[in-house]
C-alpha cells in the first residue's frame, strides 16, 4: 500500500474549507427562513399593534396547525420524491367519519382511531399502487383526490354531519391551555416526533436514501416499496387527524372542508426548503414555513387587505423563496 | 504545419481548489491527440473550457491561429469544437435525424423540412459507416450505434476539432474497431481528434501524440510512435506503481461456497455450472451483451430469472435484492452513480445504509459514523470527512464507498462485482483490486465481471467466458495466455 492510500479518511485543507462553507450555506438556508419569519413578525407588530396580542397569536397558531399537521406528512412524502395530492379529500373524509361515528354513539377514542386509520388505509392504498406498480404518485393521488372527495360526499349525500360529541372531544380541536391552543401543541408534538423519526431512526434514514436514489436503495437491499407505502399511510393518517381536529372545533363535519389543502401543504414544504425531487430537506423548515405563511395571511387580514391580495402575496413569497434557495444551493454545489 | 489548436497557460480555479494550473495543449490538423491523466488530473475541466462550458481564469486559446474564447457550448460548436461526452448527450426519445440536427434543422419559415433533414442525417450517418435508419429512436439503438450517432452529430456541425471523452468505456471490442475506423477517416480529412481514454492499448493504437496531465499541469507531450507505454504510464501516475494486482498465489481449494447450477433468462442468458469457492475470484469475461450483467443481476434477484443455485450447500432463493442481501450476497453494480450511491447524501450515510436493517433501530447520526469508520478507514477512502456528500468524491473513492457499504453491513458471503473499475484511473484500479483480494482472503467468494481482459487475467483465479448468453469456456489465467482467452471471448470458439 502506498502512503497516500493507506491512511484513514483524510481531511485536506481545501476540501475541509469547502465542506465548512457548504455547512455554512446549509445553515443560511435554514436560518434564512427563520430570519425572514422573525423579520416578518417584527414588521407585523409595527404595522398592526393587534398582531402581538395573545389572542391573535393563539388564533394564528390554531389556524395554521391543521395545515401544519398535514404539511408534516407531506414533507415525508416529498422526501421520498413522491407527492400526495389527496390530503384535502382524505382530511375531509376523516372529519366526516368522526362526525358520523360520534353521532352514532361511538366513544371518542375508538372513533378517532377509526377515522385516522381510514386515512392511513387510503394513503397506503395510493402509495402502494405507486410503489408496487411503479406509477407516479402524482397520478395515483390525483385519482384519490377525486375519488375520496366523492366518497366523502356520498357519506351524507353532501350534507354536513352534526358531531353530537362530548365536551372533551370539542376541547381537542377548540380548547386552549392558557393562550396555547391544544391543536398547536399537537402540531408541535407531531413535528418533533417526525423530526426524531427522520433524523434518529433507520426508517428516517431509509426515507432520505429512497428519495436520494431509489435504484441504489433497492440494490442496497432496502425495502423500498414497503417504505413508500408506509410514508403515504402516515401522510393519509395525519390528513385524517387534521379532519378530526376540524370537526372537533366546529362540532360539525363538513364534506366540503379542506378544498385545496394539498396546495397549501406543498407550498409550505417547498418554502421550507425540502427538495421536490426528494432526499433533501426536513420538517423543521416546513414548521417555520407554515407559521410564516399564516403570519403573512394574518397580517393581510389585520391590515384589511382582501384575500385576493393575500393570494398574490403568497405566490410572490413562494417564488422569492424558491429563487433564493436555488441560488444558495448553486453556491453550495460549486464549493 | 500550423497548429489547429493551442491552449496556453490555462488556469481554472474552483472555490478551495485549483483544477488547472497553467496547462499547455497543442493539437495539429489531422492528428489523433490523446489526452491522458489519472482521474482528477484536469482532463474534463480542460475539455469543458475548450467546449465553452467553463471560462478559464487565465490563459489563451488559439484556434487555427486566431484567438478563441467560447462563452457557451453553442458558441464552441459554432466555431468547430464538438465534444462527445462519455454520457452521450443525445435525447433518447427523439429520432436519430432529430438529434443530428437539433437546433439546426433545415426550415421553411416555421416548418421543419423533414425530407431535407432526413437526407442530411443520412449523409452524416453514411460518412461514419452507420447502416441504421435515421428514423430510429436513439433509445432503441445499441450503445455503439448511439456513439456513432454522436460522432455523426459532430460531423453535421462541420467540427474541426472533435473531442471524444472515453468513447471505449461502453463499447465492445468489435464496436470499438468501427469507431476507430471512423476516427481514421476523420483525420484523413484533416480534422483533429482529441481522444481521452484510460486504456493504454487503445491509446497506443489510435493516437499520434499524447499530452499527459498530472495534478492540473502538463506533465509531458509524447510522440506515441517512439515512446514506450511504461514511460507514459509513469508520467501519468508520477511514480512507478504496478499496473494491476498480480495473481501471485495458488488457487483456493475446497468445496464451492456458491454453486450455480443454472441461471436461465429466456432470450437472454442460459448459464450452467459456475462454482465459486471461498476466497476465490472467478472472472466473467465476454463482449458487451454477452450476459455478464444479466447473470449478476439474476443472481442478486434484480430481474425475473430461473435460478438454480446453492449457497453453502443450501438452495439459494432470491426473489428480490433485499432477500439476496439477507442471504449474504452483495452487489457492486455497473453504474455506481445511478445504482450504487445516494450522491446527495454523505459518505457515512451511504456506507451505513445497508447495515441499518437490523436492531438497534434507533440511529443517532454519530452511531452511523462510528459503525462505518472501520470500513472507510481500512479501504482508505479519501474525503474531506464523513459528512462530505459522496457525489463530490472521485470515481475511485466513490467505488470504495460502495464496497464500504457492504463491509459495514458485514456477513458478506458472495461479492458480485459488475465492471467495478469503469472510469477509474490506473492507481485507483490497483487499489480497488487489492481491497477485493483482501475480502476474498477473508473467505468471501467473488464473481468479477469485467470487459478489461487484462484485469481479469491479473486478478481472477479462474475466468468463465460468456458468449451470447452462454458460458462457453473456463480458463486458468496462470496457464492460458491472454491471447487465447481473448480469442474465445471474441469468437465464442473453444481452443
Amino acid at each position: 500500500m502506498t502512503a497516500s492510500i493507506g491512511s484513514t479518511v483524510t481531511a485536506t485543507a481545501g476540501k475541509d474549507g469547502a465542506a465548512r462553507s457548504r455547512r455554512g450555506a446549509d445553515l443560511i438556508v435554514k436560518s434564512n427562513l427563520l430570519l425572514v419569519f422573525l423579520a416578518l413578525c417584527v414588521v407585523a407588530s409595527l404595522l398592526a399593534p393587534q398582531f402581538l396580542t395573545g389572542r391573535n397569536i393563539a388564533n394564528l397558531l390554531q389556524q395554521s396547525s391543521l395545515t401544519g399537521i398535514v404539511a408534516i406528512g407531506m414533507t415525508m412524502v416529498v422526501l421520498t420524491a413522491g407527492i400526495d395530492l389527496s390530503v384535502g379529500s382524505v382530511a375531509a373524509f376523516g372529519g366526516m367519519t368522526i362526525a358520523l361515528l360520534m353521532a352514532a354513539g361511538v366513544p371518542v377514542v375508538p372513533a378517532i382511531l377509526v377515522s385516522v386509520a381510514a386515512g392511513a388505509v387510503f394513503g397506503a392504498f395510493m402509495g402502494g399502487l405507486s410503489a408496487y406498480l411503479s406509477l407516479p404518485s402524482f397520478m395515483t393521488t390525483l385519482a384519490g383526490l377525486t375519488a375520496v372527495r366523492g366518497l366523502t360526499y356520498l357519506l351524507t349525500d353532501g350534507k354536513p354531519a352534526e358531531a353530537s360529541g362530548s365536551e372533551a372531544f370539542q376541547l381537542l380541536g377548540g380548547g386552549f391551555i392558557g393562550y396555547v391552543p391544544i391543536v398547536g401543541i399537537i402540531f408541535v408534538a407531531i413535528t418533533v416526533l417526525a423530526a426524531v423519526v427522520l433524523r434518529g431512526t433507520t426508517f428516517g434514514e431509509y426515507v432520505y436514501a429512497v428519495g436520494s436514489n431509489k435504484e441504489a436503495a433497492r440494490l442496497s437491499g432496502l425495502p423500498v416499496r414497503g417504505l413508500i407505502t408506509t410514508v403515504f399511510a402516515v401522510s393519509g393518517a395525519l390528513a385524517a387527524l387534521a379532519g378530526v381536529l376540524l370537526t372537533s372545533r366546529l362540532t360539525v363535519g363538513q364534506p366540503t372542508a379542506f378544498n385545496g389543502l394539498e396546495l397549501d401543504a406543498i407550498a409550505a414544504v417547498v418554502l421550507g426548503g425540502t427538495n421536490l425531487f426528494g432526499g433533501r430537506g426536513g420538517v423543521f423548515g416546513t414548521f417555520v414555513a407554515v407559521l410564516l405563511l399564516s403570519v403573512l395571511r394574518n397580517l393581510c387580514n389585520l391590515l384589511g387587505l382582501g384575500s385576493f391580495f393575500q393570494m398574490v402575496v403568497t405566490g410572490l413569497i413562494l417564488l422569492v423563496a424558491l429563487v433564493l434557495n436555488m441560488l444558495i444551493e448553486r453556491r453550495g454545489a460549486r464549493a | 504545419m500550423t497548429e489547429r489548436l493551442r491552449m496556453t497557460g490555462i488556469v481554472k480555479r474552483f472555490p478551495g481548489t485549483v483544477a488547472l494550473d497553467g496547462v499547455e495543449l497543442s493539437v495539429l490538423p489531422g492528428e489523433v491527440h490523446c489526452l491522458l491523466g489519472e482521474n482528477g488530473a484536469g482532463k474534463s475541466t480542460l475539455m469543458k473550457i475548450l467546449a465553452g462550458s467553463y471560462q478559464p481564469d487565465e490563459g489563451t486559446i488559439l484556434l487555427d491561429g486566431r484567438p478563441f474564447r467560447p462563452a457557451t457550448p453553442h458558441a464552441g460548436l459554432a466555431a468547430g469544437i464538438a465534444v462527445i461526452y462519455q454520457e452521450l448527450d443525445l435525447l433518447p426519445d427523439l429520432t436519430v435525424a432529430q438529434n443530428l440536427l437539433l437546433g439546426r434543422a433545415p426550415r421553411l419559415g416555421p416548418f421543419v423540412r423533414r425530407g431535407r433533414r432526413a437526407r442530411l442525417a443520412r449523409e452524416a450517418l453514411d460518412r461514419v459507416g452507420a447502416a441504421f435508419p435515421v428514423t430510429a429512436r436513439v433509445r432503441d439503438l445499441p450503445i455503439a450505434a448511439q456513439q456513432l450517432t454522436a460522432i455523426a452529430k459532430a460531423l453535421t456541425a462541420d467540427a474541426r476539432v472533435i473531442v471524444m471523452d472515453e468513447p471505449s468505456a461502453t463499447l465492445s471490442e468489435s464496436e470499438l474497431r468501427a469507431v476507430f475506423d471512423v476516427i481514421r477517416s476523420l483525420t484523413a480529412e484533416g480534422r483533429s481528434v482529441i481522444f481521452i481514454s484510460h486504456r493504454m492499448e487503445e491509446v497506443m493504437e489510435i493516437g499520434d501524440r499524447a499530452t499527459v496531465l498530472r495534478d492540473g499541469r502538463t506533465a509531458g507531450v509524447y510522440d506515441l510512435a517512439s515512446t514506450g507505454r511504461d514511460e507514459i504510464v509513469a508520467a501519468m501516475i508520477g511514480e512507478a506503481r504496478e499496473l494491476v494486482g498480480a495473481t501471485g498465489r495458488p488457487a483456493p481449494e475446497g468445496e464451492p461456497l456458491l454453486s450455480v447450477e443454472r441461471v436461465h433468462v429466456p432470450g437472454l442468458i442460459d448459464v450452467r455450472g459456475i462454482d465459486v469457492r471461498p476466497g476465490e475470484v472467478v472472472g466473467l469475461a465476454g463482449l458487451g451483451g454477452a450476459g455478464r450483467t444479466t447473470l449478476l443481476r439474476a443472481l442478486f434477484g434484480d430481474l425475473k430469472a430461473q435460478v438454480t443455485a446453492r449457497l453453502d450447500g443450501r438452495p439459494l432463493k432470491v426473489p428480490g435484492p433485499a432477500s439476496a442481501v439477507r442471504a449474504g450476497l452483495a452487489l457492486v453494480p455497473e453504474s455506481r452513480k445511478e445504482q450504487g450511491l445516494m450522491l446527495g447524501l454523505s459518505v457515512s450515510r451511504n456506507a451505513a445504509i445497508s447495515a441499518l436493517g437490523r436492531p438497534p433501530w434507533l440511529l443517532p447520526g454519530r452511531l452511523g459514523r462510528r459503525i462505518t469508520e472501520p470500513a472507510l478507514a481500512s479501504l482508505g477512502v479519501k474525503a474531506a470527512g464523513p459528512a462530505q456528500p459522496v457525489g463530490q468524491l472521485s470515481g475511485g473513492n466513490q467505488q470504495k464507498v460502495v464496497l464500504a457499504k457492504w463491509i459495514t453491513r458485514g456477513g458478506i458471503r458472495v461479492l458480485l462485482l459488475d465492471e467495478p473499475t469503469r472510469g477509474l484511473d490506473v492507481g485507483a484500479k490497483a487499489d480497488l483490486y487489492r481491497q477485493v483480494r483482501h475480502l476474498a482472503d477473508q473467505g468471501v467468494a467473488v464473481l468479477l465481471a469485467s470487459s478489461e481482459l487484462n484485469e481479469l487475467t491479473a486478478n481472477a483465479d479462474r475466468i468463465q467466458v460468456l458468449y451470447e448468453g452462454r458460458n462457453v469456456a473456463c480458463f486458468d489465467p496462470r496457464v492460458s495466455p491472454e491471447s487465447v482467452i481473448a480469442h474465445t471471448v471474441i469468437t465464442g470458439a473453444t481452443p
